[in-house]
This record gives structure tokens, C-alpha cells and sequence, in this order.
């Protein structure tokens, strides 16, 4: 993939944090799922352990949340990318660590995916 | 102001394996002393062996680019009365040393060529021996005109904190001067000037710090044509 496709998607992840990030947060703080918000409930773990759970349960929400997932983990391989290609400028480490960014990325994606899907199928 | 200017200045000569130093010399003030006019009273009448570049002494061609008291500056167009009594004088960062205020722009240059700072047009022959006058109006003139002003003096690049880290990185002037004609009304180069700087060491790794369009003695921006030439390469 070109430079301009690499930085391209980066600008546009940025973007999609701020949007899907606003929403996890809108979620968490302000959303009244039970009878408190999922953040007191969450603090409150006593009275109602996995009200976080309502979240996931929800389609939109919790697909909300994988695209923050995705967008936040391409930000993150790219940035380090970056940094590491300044850091230390040499074509055949930057080539390599390429590989493992992208390794690094996949796994933390399904793993996120598979944490996502596990909680949205819990009844 | 009256009386002597200390003028602390770099001394190295890499060829003569000795090590850097900063000598002392005291000059004489008098009205309108630029820091060239200092540097050339040290190699006149104090110290015949100290090693600096200069031309026009006007600002014009940019041959005595140095850093002066931490900022790289035109000794020929810095005034010593903006400085104060105690001038320090050290050679362009991110430039090779030759020896003492002299750097070596070999790389500056390459750079400088490998952005084809010069007009494309796409029928070769009518390149070579043009057969009529390019007429532009007022408006495609400022799209560009600012950074034509460029003079080469290479502090912006000396300025340019990507340039320390990653010194394949094209640098503030070649990039103003690639937007420079890609802005041309009269250039054909298009996506073949935009593919010359997109890849890994190329446009994006600009951070812009600013730090060059500071630096410029002739009010050029390089951070705009950077900024402006990120926007084409995103449009393709």
C-alpha cells in the first residue's frame, strides 16, 4: 500500500476515535441502562456486576465499540510505525518491524473481536 | 551602542583531526555592523585562518547561512544590535562541516534537484526550445509566487527537527519548491512531482514543528507548501 493509502487511513481512524469514542463514552457516562449509569454500576460492582454487559447486548453499541477497537489499534501500529521509522532510520528494520506491527494489529483485532462477540452472546 | 561585541565563534577543522572549540574574539562596534561584518573584521585583522562563506552581503544569495546566538540566521542580514554585546557563532545544524562556519550542502542540493525545480511540460521538444510565451493571470501568479522567493540559504532545512531524526527526508525547501511549481499554472510534472515525495521518507514525516518558515530570512512559509502540498497528494 502507497504512503498516501497508509496516511490516508490514519487521518481517517483519527477522525473515527473521536466519533466512536465519543459514543463509548456517552454510553458509559450518561446511558441509564438499569437504575445508575454503567459507570457507577461498574464502580458499584456489588449491585449490579455486569450492567457493562448491556452494552455489548446491544448491536449498535457494541458495533460501535468494534469499530473503535479497529480504528484505535490501526492508529496505534501506524503511529508506532512512524516513531520507529524516525527513531531509527534504517530501511531494513523499518521493513521488518512492518511485519510485526501488522502481526501485533490482527491479534489485538480478533482478540478484541472475540472478547466483543463472547459478551454479546452471554444471556 | 558602543564599545567591543564579543563574538564567540566555532572552530573546527575535521580534516586536521583537532577538536571543537569556541574561540573569543573582541571586535570593534560601530552603526550598522551586521554579524558578517564582524566575522570578516576577525579574518582581516585578528585571525587570517577562520573559515567562512559569503557573496553578496545582502540577503540576496544566501551563501552565509550560520547559526547566531541558537538560531540559524543570515550573518549578512543580522544586525548586531539586535544581539547585544556577546554574539555566539556556530555552523548550520543538519549540514556536513567543511571546517569552522563552513558547511557542506551536497545533500541540500541533491534534494533540491531531485524535486525537478524546474517547468515540465509534457511535449519534450516544446520544453527544450519554447515557441511561445506562457502568459499567466494575477491569480495563478500568487498561487505560487511566495515561494518562489526562496533564495536556497538552507536554514530552513538547518532548522527542520525531521531532518535531525531522519536525514532522508527531503527538507522544507525541496518540498516549498516542488509546491512551487506544482502550483505553476504553466507546469505539466502534476502527479509525476506529487509521486517524487510520497513514500516513507517523503512528505508525511513532516511533523510541522514551523520551525523553518521561522527561520526564513525572506518570509517564505515552507510549512503552507508542505501543508498545501499534503492536501494535493491526498487528492491524488
Amino acid at each position: 500500500m502507497s504512503e498516501r493509502r497508509l496516511m490516508l487511513l490514519h487521518y481517517v481512524t483519527g477522525i473515527g476515535i473521536l466519533i466512536t469514542g465519543a459514543v463509548h463514552l456517552w454510553v458509559v457516562f450518561f446511558t441509564v441502562p438499569l437504575d445508575q449509569t454503567i459507570w457507577e454500576t461498574t464502580m458499584l460492582f456489588d449491585n449490579h456486576p455486569f450492567a457493562i454487559l448491556s452494552v455489548y447486548r446491544n448491536a449498535l453499541l457494541a458495533s460501535t465499540l468494534w469499530l473503535l477497537l479497529v480504528f484505535t489499534t490501526y492508529h496505534a501500529m501506524n503511529g508506532i510505525r512512524v516513531i520507529l521509522m524516525e527513531l531509527i532510520p534504517n530501511r531494513s528494520f523499518v521493513s521488518a518491524i512492518k511485519w510485526v506491527l501488522i502481526a501485533l494489529g490482527l491479534f489485538l483485532v480478533v482478540y478484541g473481536t472475540r472478547t466483543i462477540l463472547i459478551a454479546y452472546n452471554i444471556r | 551602542m558602543e564599545g567591543k561585541v564579543v563574538f564567540t565563534v566555532f572552530r573546527h577543522d575535521p580534516s586536521a583531526g583537532e577538536r571543537p572549540r569556541f574561540v573569543r574574539y573582541e571586535v570593534p562596534y560601530r552603526s550598522g555592523m551586521t554579524v558578517l561584518d564582524g566575522l570578516l573584521y576577525i579574518k582581516e585583522r585578528i585571525d587570517h585562518t577562520l573559515a567562512i562563506r559569503y557573496s553578496c552581503r545582502m540577503g540576496i544569495c544566501g551563501s552565509c547561512g550560520m547559526k547566531v546566538n541558537g538560531l540559524p540566521r543570515l550573518a549578512c542580514f543580522t544586525q548586531v544590535s539586535e544581539l547585544g554585546r556577546s554574539i555566539k557563532v556556530e555552523p548550520l545544524p543538519n549540514h556536513p562541516l567543511v571546517r569552522d562556519l563552513v558547511t557542506d550542502f551536497t545533500a541540500f542540493f541533491s534534494k533540491h534537484r531531485a524535486v525537478k525545480p524546474w517547468l515540465i511540460r509534457k511535449d519534450a521538444e516544446e520544453q527544450e526550445n519554447p515557441t511561445r510565451q506562457y502568459l499567466q493571470s494575477d491569480q495563478e501568479l500568487e498561487r505560487y509566487i511566495q515561494f518562489s522567493y526562496c533564495i536556497s540559504c538552507g536554514l530552513c532545512y538547518s532548522a527542520c527537527p525531521v531532518v535531525t531524526a531522519l536525514p532522508e527526508f527531503p527538507g522544507p525547501q525541496a518540498l516549498a519548491w516542488l509546491y512551487r511549481f506544482y502550483a505553476d499554472s504553466r507546469d505539466q510534472g502534476g502527479r509525476e512531482r506529487l509521486r517524487l515525495v510520497d513514500d516513507a521518507t517523503g512528505i508525511w514525516r513532516c511533523h510541522f514543528a514551523g520551525s523553518c518558515s521561522q527561520v526564513c530570512p525572506k518570509g517564505v512559509d515552507p510549512a503552507l507548501a508542505i501543508q498545501l502540498l499534503r492536501r494535493a497528494v491526498l487528492r491524488g
